[in-house]
């Protein structure tokens, strides 16, 4: 197991935030298919790593999320991978991946060393490639996720999640070969996130998660070249949170299975805003480069504030406020 | 016509963006690769909140930090760097942690506690809002990161070469020279001599100074080269090739060590830089100019380095 250890002759401030979590004397757990999370907060995929094992104390999450895992190894972008500007991050990593026999051979094993259930995203260039990565991975992993916001060489690049039958071939080939909880990550740019998210459920996802970085082109203010190596990148951070809540207020509306909420959630007030508007849980991504242990501080964040209001759930806390 | 006089300069100013970008990038092509397996186990990295001790100009262009970190400054090795944590500043949020150097290590005495000392130029938004924090206020640091400068058993001589802010990358060698009894030459480059840093950290570890400026021409690449190989092309023990050359601070500038030590036989080691988010090795964001498969992810300048071997390619 991996722990926050304190280095007793020259001690850092990793130690005693480890040892300061608060009483978790409130029920926050929540459910995605057959996987109870003790809490409603992870971090989003490509925003942590086993690294952070050793730096903050991971067992406050509800569950590790992997890099995309896809079929065969592949390389990343070009530099420059990432930028900020004002309105937020964005990064044109491109996702590199060693497939699935090399993450369970190099990355699964840290993975699993930590205290928390590890959900494995998994992509695919083409709707025919995610059960198979699915199906290599076996028992490992709590849960997957599958990261349809891929370009789709079948259909001459469309993304498949924006497709509502594309998003249908891949969860109903890839519940034939898992009965582990399967989440669908979402893109933003989708005509309508209702029928996107309906296609998942309707295929026998568990839940899906809403959304990703939205598509952007940084320019360099000085030279007006793109700054990032692959021209485009996603853009993430506080700026896409209205954005964000917009879909997964509808997407909430349109299907029954838990919808997990991914886009600029930086405190526990990100949070409750996502719940109100529908969100069991909550994914934090772009805040954790800055701060390391924001998902914790997020998680931490909802307990003191439920305990603040001596209530006992998310939906009682909500109540209180909508009443005001 | 003062509107075509500021157009003018504005262009002048994107094209030597461009020719400078341009530049790095054929310098360094096929130049670094992976250093073997490292001898000394890295430190665990930890995030801490440090204490600001002084926060002061350096020179014309710079400003000086002094952080209290025991921990860091105890087990940081020579070219490692930290990610800072920038505090919010004039309603401006500052998303990304900013990689910076090690310029020097101050371990913990009896009385003081250790500190780890950090030289940044303002260029954008995120060192604006740094420039802001007062002494006496905590910043939030993530490290010490990354594969720096390393010594090999039985090195006697040593050639450190620094650009502008990128001579903090190589103090740390020049720290642990000293202790090892290496004898060592810096060079210290910048675009003018109110700029140069690191020359009273030389002085402090008796290490010799070639001060070199874009001023007086003697920072131009074909003279330095020149210069250097003249300095140590002779007989004398004080003028045999050194055992080491180390460097940071333009791709350019490692292109010329690596010249340098491939015409003296020797060894030579870069510090990269590079835009970065986690600093960890996780998020993937600082790819390392090193060729590689395109079915491969190659090495990251966060975990891989920032230092690397460099050699001329021979195609």
């Amino acid at each position: 197991m991996v722990a926050v250890r304190a280095d007793t002759e020259f001690p850092d401030a990793r130690a005693a935030y480890a040892a300061a979590p608060g009483a978790a004397t409130v029920d926050l757990s929540v459910r995605i298919g057959s996987l109870t999370l003790h809490t409603p907060v992870m971090p989003a995929s490509g925003c942590f790593g086993p690294e952070l094992g050793a730096l903050i104390p991971v067992a406050e999450l509800g569950a590790a999320v992997t890099k995309t895992v896809f079929g065969s190894a592949r390389g990343g972008n070009p530099v420059h991978r990432l930028t900020e500007i004002p309105a937020g991050m964005v990064n044109s990593v491109g996702i590199p991946s060693r497939g699935p026999v090399g993450y369970l051979a190099t990355l699964h094993p840290r993975y699993a060393a930590l205290d928390v259930p590890t959900i494995i995203s998994v992509g695919g260039h083409r709707p025919s490639e995610y059960a198979p990565v699915v199906a290599a991975l076996g028992e490992n992993g709590a849960a997957f996720e599958l990261n349809v916001s891929c370009p789709n060489l079948d259909r001459n690049g469309t993304d498949i999640g924006s497709d509502p039958a594309a998003i249908r071939e891949v969860v109903a080939a890839v519940r034939l070969v898992t009965d582990k909880p399967i989440i669908v990550k979402l893109p933003v740019l989708v005509a309508s996130i209702a029928d996107c998210a309906r296609a998942a459920e309707e295929a026998g996802a568990d839940a899906v998660c809403v959304a990703n970085s939205i598509p952007a082109m940084p320019l360099d203010a000085l030279t007006r070249r793109p700054i990032l190596g692959n021209v485009i990148g996603g853009l993430s951070g506080p700026s896409i949170k209205p954005i964000v809540l917009r879909l997964v207020w509808l997407a909430s509306r349109a299907v029954q299975i838990p919808v997990i909420a991914c886009g600029g959630v930086e405190t526990a007030d990100d949070a409750l805003d996502y719940f109100s508007v529908g969100a069991s849980a909550v994914q934090v991504g772009t805040a954790s480069f800055a701060r390391p242990f924001a998902a914790v501080e997020v998680a931490r964040g909802l307990q003191q504030r439920c305990r603040d209001a001596e209530v006992g759930t998310i939906r009682e806390l909500l109540e209180l406020d909508a009443a005001l | 016509m003062r509107a075509t006089a500021a157009a003018a300069a504005r262009r002048e100013a994107a094209a030597r963006a461009r020719a400078f970008a341009e530049a790095d990038a054929r310098a360094l092509d096929g130049l670094v690769s992976v250093r073997p397996r490292q001898a000394v186990p890295r430190p665990q990295p930890v995030w801490d909140d440090a204490e600001m001790l002084v926060h002061e100009p350096a020179g014309e262009r710079y400003r000086r930090l002094v952080l209290a970190s025991s921990s860091i400054a105890h087990t940081a090795l020579a070219g490692q760097f930290l990610m800072i944590t920038v505090p919010p500043h004039a309603g401006d949020t500052i998303l990304l942690p900013r990689p910076m150097a090690i310029h020097r290590r101050r371990p913990a005495t009896a009385d003081q506690p250790g500190t780890v000392e950090l030289i940044y130029g303002v260029v954008g938004r995120g060192t604006r809002a740094l420039a802001a924090v007062p002494v006496g206020g905590t910043l939030q640091v993530t490290g010490p990161l990354g594969r720096g400068f390393e010594f090999e058993t039985g090195t006697r001589s040593a050639l450190l070469i620094g650009r502008g802010v990128g001579i903090c990358g190589v103090m740390g060698a020049a720290e642990d020279a000293q202790a090892a009894g290496i004898r060592t030459t810096m060079v210290l480059s910048g675009q003018r001599p109110e700029q140069l840093l690191g020359r009273a950290d030389c002085a402090e570890l008796g290490v010799r100074v070639i001060a070199v400026t874009d001023d007086d021409g003697s920072s131009d690449l074909v003279t330095l080269s020149a210069g250097l190989r003249a300095e140590f092309d002779g007989a004398t023990p004080e003028r045999t090739p050194p055992d080491v050359v180390m460097v940071c601070g333009a791709g350019v500038l490692a292109r010329l060590a690596a010249e340098l030590g491939a015409h003296w036989g020797v060894p030579v080691q870069a510090s990269l830089e590079a835009h970065m988010a986690c600093g960890l090795g996780y998020c993937h964001g600082c790819a390392a100019p090193v060729r590689t498969d395109a079915s491969v992810e190659g090495p990251l300048v966060c975990a891989d380095g920032p230092v690397f071997d460099a050699r001329i390619p021979v195609d």
